[in-house]
């Protein structure tokens, strides 16, 4: 295999939020069919929430991708932290309204109820645990008029957990959660992304064993996985070039190798 | 580019790492199996040492108790045994061969202290004498030899009659006696000692010559009256003599003079008819 081989594999696995790379699991397309579904039916807010690395932000630029082909959806992938200026956004992007000055709550609910839409737009903001209490509960009385539908991602970790709860149980609101992969879902995922890039001697590498050694350092999270997978293959071109492969085999991936990436990520503390 | 080298070391002591814990707990487990083991096979070796040692002592006992190496022991002695009778011919032989030639030579020289070699040892020393007298036959002087071994003979002789002969020595020791008193009275009759006719009457008297004790012991009185045991014998003889009132008179008389206890003594067993 030339080293072109193990760049590309490398390259593969760089973390982008790209709704191409997107890769197709059974577990992760129910969730994603129960999703659309869910804008589908006259919910006001729709939480989706994981911890991080568990492709809430893939789940929700594959949703913007899909969707705005059928209907206006507008996706903030980073936080507008001042009131104001998430205002002045929102009456831009959904109303098509400029404001030069400042646009308070009042000002941004009246423009809602002036407004003419013909379809109820979908917002889709990431990273929503950035927002403050403040905001997140003014963001619930827009939705409240439903005249604008919101797709929000939290991460979830004991804390946020938590708030969420306390800040969405009470409202009719579809939370779904997104989780880690098991180990086969993990070794679909792989060979998935290696082959939808061309990479197919690389995807023939990744045996059950050396899949579940990936599993055991990343616990089935994409992101981390991605991280090593790209270590690895980093690893493989830095071998290939220096002609150090024949001792290490390029049949299935090497333990050895898995281990060094790990300890280059910082999965293994060594 | 990525420093594969400096990664390979940090992989390297990663691995170091992770297989210490479970060398500590293979050695760990080790030692505690081989602890164990030990233990149990502490006990087993013991009884088997002791059922080993049982297993030792009874075949050492049957070893003692064996009666073959006894046997062959008793063959070794026999064999020892008829063996020297066997090297005797050759010296017998040997004796007339060349006593033949050399008759004239007469010179010997002192060999007594062979003699009394034989007379104490035991065959298995005869050996050695014989084995000493065959370097002098080898030598030039064979005459000696033949003079020791003639000796030899003598000897032997000497003592198979002596052996066959042993009741008579009783006989021998009779006449023994008999020349004493003869002897003793010879110096009685130059010295007229009391002490010595005394002797002879007692040894007359132990001989049953009950008539010459009694003479002697008369003799003896007239010499010296105060002797008590010259009377004590001339009682006995005239008690062995039939003269028992006589012998009684004699001892009253005496016991009268002398208040001799043994006398005393003497008269209540003749009285009683305890001596006879």
């Amino acid at each position: 295999m030339s080293s072109s081989i193990y760049i590309n594999s490398k390259n593969v696995f760089l973390d982008t939020v790209n709704s191409k790379d997107y890769v197709q699991l059974d577990r992760v397309s129910t969730i994603y069919q129960s999703l659309k579904d869910s804008i589908k039916k006259p919910l006001k807010m729709i939480l989706l929430y994981g911890k991080p690395g568990t492709g809430k932000s893939m789940f929700l630029t594959k949703l913007y991708n899909d969707l705005s082909s059928s209907q206006v959806v507008h996706i903030y992938e980073t936080p507008i932290l001042d009131e104001s200026e998430f205002y002045k956004t929102l009456a831009q992007d959904i109303f098509s309204t400029k404001y030069s000055g400042e646009l308070n709550f009042t000002q941004f609910m009246k423009i809602v109820e002036n407004s003419e839409l013909g379809s109820i737009p979908v917002v889709l903001l990431d990273e929503a645990q950035l927002y403050s209490d403040v905001l997140m509960e003014k963001i619930r009385l827009i939705s409240d008029t439903r005249t604008i539908k919101f797709v929000i991602t939290l991460h979830k970790t004991e804390k946020e957990d938590l708030i969420a709860k306390e800040h969405f149980q009470t409202r009719i609101w579809e939370s779904i959660e997104l989780e880690n992969a098991s180990s086969a879902e993990l070794k679909i995922y792989i060979q998935k992304k290696l082959m939808k890039a061309n990479c197919f001697d690389s995807a023939n590498m990744f045996t059950g064993k050396s899949v579940n050694k990936i599993y055991k350092l990343t616990n089935g999270n994409y992101r981390d996985t991605n991280k090593l997978l790209y270590a690895l293959f980093d690893i493989y071109s830095a071998y290939d070039d220096s002609q150090q492969l024949s001792s290490i085999g390029t049949t299935q991936v090497s333990n050895k190798l898995i281990e060094m990436s790990a300890i280059h990520t910082g999965l293994i503390n060594a | 580019m990525l420093n594969t080298r400096d990664l390979e070391e940090r992989w390297l002591r990663y691995k170091i790492k992770s297989y210490i814990p479970h060398v500590i707990i293979t050695i760990s487990s080790l030692v505690i199996i081989a602890i164990i083991s030990i233990f149990l096979n502490s006990g087993d070796k013991i009884e088997k040492t002791i059922v080993v040692n049982e297993k030792k002592v009874e075949q050492e006992i049957k070893q003692k108790i064996e009666p073959a190496p006894i046997k062959q022991k008793i063959v070794q002695v026999e064999k020892v045994i008829e063996e020297e009778p066997v090297k005797e011919k050759p010296i017998v032989l040997s004796k007339s061969t060349i006593s033949s030639n050399d008759a004239s030579l007469k010179l010997t020289p002192s060999l007594d202290f062979m003699k009394k070699m034989q007379h104490s040892s035991l065959p298995y020393y005869q050996e050695e004498t014989q084995q000493q007298a065959n370097l002098y036959n080898n030598s030039t002087n064979s005459a000696q030899v033949v003079e020791e071994v003639q000796d030899l003979d003598i000897e032997e002789s000497v003592q198979a009659s002596t052996m066959e002969e042993a009741p008579k020595t009783v006989t021998i020791s009779r006449r023994n006696t008999k020349d004493d008193i003869r002897h003793i009275i010879k110096r009685f009759k130059k010295n007229n000692n009391p002490a010595l006719s005394l002797f002879i009457a007692k040894k007359y008297y132990e001989l049953g010559e009950y008539h010459k004790a009694y003479n002697y012991a008369l003799i003896t009185n007239e010499i010296d009256r105060e002797i008590d045991a010259s009377w004590i014998i001339f009682a006995k003889s005239l008690v062995k003599l039939n003269q028992k009132e006589m012998a009684i008179k004699t001892l009253k008389k005496y016991i009268e003079n002398s208040h001799s206890s043994s006398a005393k003594i003497l008269l209540e067993e003749i009285v009683s008819g305890k001596f006879k």
